[in-house]
């Protein structure tokens, strides 16, 4: 078992987690979000990885590689991750101008 | 020759042509639409003659390779999806970015019901998930970029979670493909079954607004532009419980049955009672679409034990994408000011609490149907109380409503009373269909 990783893994979500549900503003509550992306994307290639394992590029004289589906699936999440940062600061300017402030003032509205 | 595939590539590539095509926009991004709908309805056709159809995409074969799968009930949510987006896009009054993130939301959510791979599927949610976000808050005022936000948040983390059920599955499986995975799911670790099973479902329970994930729906609902409004709850939000029927599917043991029956209920119940509570009229319709989610959860959860469970789900599906996004097209305006929008009023409100003959009626019907043969009478009880108060708050928004209001903007009302009008088409339909059975048994 590879402890140390999936250990990493959990912190970075649980911080993530913990920033969505705690924090007001909403700039750190991005940054947690991008945290969590990452250790998910943490948790995929670990996944995949073989210990001693080489990249999974074919040229003949390889033996043991790790495997390529969850680093494609990493890359796509990635992009993914990136558009919805991207839509979030956008959003988050407009916020500011409507605003004044980066906080979130209303929270659960019935 | 249909492939389901088309359904997916024709307007993703036209919304990355809409640049090119500023001036034409609007009439482009019709002209696709209606191409999609006429599409699928050749794709229901050819299902419901020939079976299921399984494409694999660029040559590689199934375990490994991206795979759509298409069967009855998918390619006609495909239909219901592609055909309310193109009636519902008349409406559209903005430039040609909007048209694009139009585009984009309807690929994603036909992409969610057509294919047959996990992991597709949440690219495809991703797709649908971000589009609506921009779609939100389109409308660029604070409420609307305040929903946005919202939705934002709830939907990313969401979609991580969907992310760790699938890494999950993976690691247990080495499998992406959905009839793969069904067919192994049984030699995989209970535990780290019912792990996966409820990341996946939390996930994409986020989308579907299910009951303790929907705390975006009603900003969401209440900032975003009526058209808006109108599209999140025929799109995004009955791909998304489609997909957690095909979950449950997957997953086929009795407990996530029952796990899936309880949150629809609380769903249904929460739902409905915020709804009787709420004095704004859009949360007001965003709480009872809540409610109706609720239900549809509750029939998909029936589905091993009945088979009224499926007929049931989709009539609840048709009348609540029909009735509701057209109720959500007219709300634009204060109180019912002309004819049509008094006929949208009264078909919607009549479909979604159940009146016969509308669509409303049948999925109550065999879903009450459905509970009476498994002898659940608790359900039937949740089911009727709720139904009630739905009947109650309804009326209280009729009341407020058909009186005396500003003068209707046809361009909104006239594609809701088309989009209205499938709910009455598909409310009479099983009548004419079982009096002619009736008629050739006799």
């Amino acid at each position: 078992m590879m402890w140390p990783e999936y250990i990493t893994v959990a912190a970075l979500i649980s911080i993530g987690l913990y920033g969505v549900m705690a924090k007001k503003n909403l700039m750190k509550i991005f940054i947690a979000l991008s945290l969590m992306e990452t250790g998910v994307n943490l948790l995929l290639i670990t996944i995949g990885y073989i210990p001693g394992g080489t990249a999974p590029i074919e040229n003949g004289n390889f033996a043991k590689y790790v495997d390529p589906l969850p680093q494609a699936l990493v890359l796509t999440a990635i992009v993914i991750g990136l558009s919805v940062t991207a839509l979030a600061l956008t959003l988050l300017i407009w916020y500011h101008s409507k605003t004044g402030t980066l906080e979130y003032r209303r929270g659960m509205r019935w | 020759m249909v492939t389901p595939v088309l359904m997916i590539v024709i307007p993703l590539l036209a919304a990355f042509l809409m640049p090119l095509i500023k001036k034409a926009h609007r009439y482009f991004t019709f002209s696709i639409l209606l191409l999609n709908a006429i599409l699928s309805v050749l794709l229901f056709a050819k299902v419901y003659n020939d079976g299921a159809i399984y494409e694999t995409i660029a040559g590689f074969s199934p375990p490994v390779g991206i795979y759509l799968a298409v069967d009855n009930l998918s390619a006609l949510l495909a239909l219901i999806i592609n055909l309310f987006a193109t009636i519902n896009f008349v409406t559209s009054k903005k430039d040609f970015k909007f048209s694009m993130l139009y585009l984009l939301a309807v690929t994603g959510a036909t992409g969610i019901v057509l294919t047959g791979d996990i992991f597709n599927m949440f690219v495809f949610f991703e797709i649908t998930a971000v589009a609506s976000y921009a779609l939100v808050a389109s409308k660029k005022d604070e409420k609307a970029v305040e929903g946005s936000i919202k939705y934002m948040i709830l939907g990313s983390v969401g979609s991580s979670f969907m992310l760790i059920g699938i890494a999950i599955i993976y690691s247990q499986l080495k499998s992406l493909n959905l009839y793969d995975i069904a067919a192994r799911i049984s030699s995989m670790d209970p535990k780290m079954m019912w792990l996966s099973f409820s990341f996946l479902l939390t996930g994409i329970g986020v989308e579907a607004e299910l009951f303790p994930l929907n705390g975006w729906v009603p900003d969401a609902y209440e900032g975003a532009s009526s058209n808006i409004a109108s599209f999140l709850s025929f799109g995004p939000s009955k791909a998304s419980i489609y997909a957690i029927a095909r979950l449950l599917i997957i997953f086929s043991m009795s407990r996530t049955y029952e796990l899936a029956l309880y949150v629809g209920i609380a769903t249904l119940l929460i739902g409905e009672v915020a709804a009787f509570m709420q004095k704004n009229e859009k949360r007001m319709l965003a709480y009872s679409s809540i409610g109706q989610m609720g239900l549809i959860l509750i029939a998909f959860s029936l589905i091993k034990d009945t088979s009224y469970a499926i007929p049931a789900a989709f009539f609840i599906i048709v009348s609540h994408a029909s009735a509701k996004s057209s109720l959500f097209l007219i709300s634009g305006k204060k109180g019912f000011g002309g004819i049509t929008s008094k006929y949208v009023g009264l078909a919607g409100v009549l479909s979604l609490i159940g009146m016969p003959p509308m669509a409303g009626f049948w999925g109550k019907w065999y879903l009450l149907m459905g509970i009476a043969d498994e002898k659940m009478w608790a359900v039937a009880a949740v089911i009727i109380f709720s139904a009630v108060i739905e009947a109650i708050y309804f009326a209280r928004y009729l009341h407020k409503n058909l009186g005396e209001g500003e003068s209707e903007d046809l361009g909104y009302s006239i594609p809701a009373a088309v989009m209205v009008s499938v709910s009455i088409i598909m409310g009479i339909l099983p009548l004419v269909y079982n009096m002619a059975g009736g008629v050739l048994n006799a």
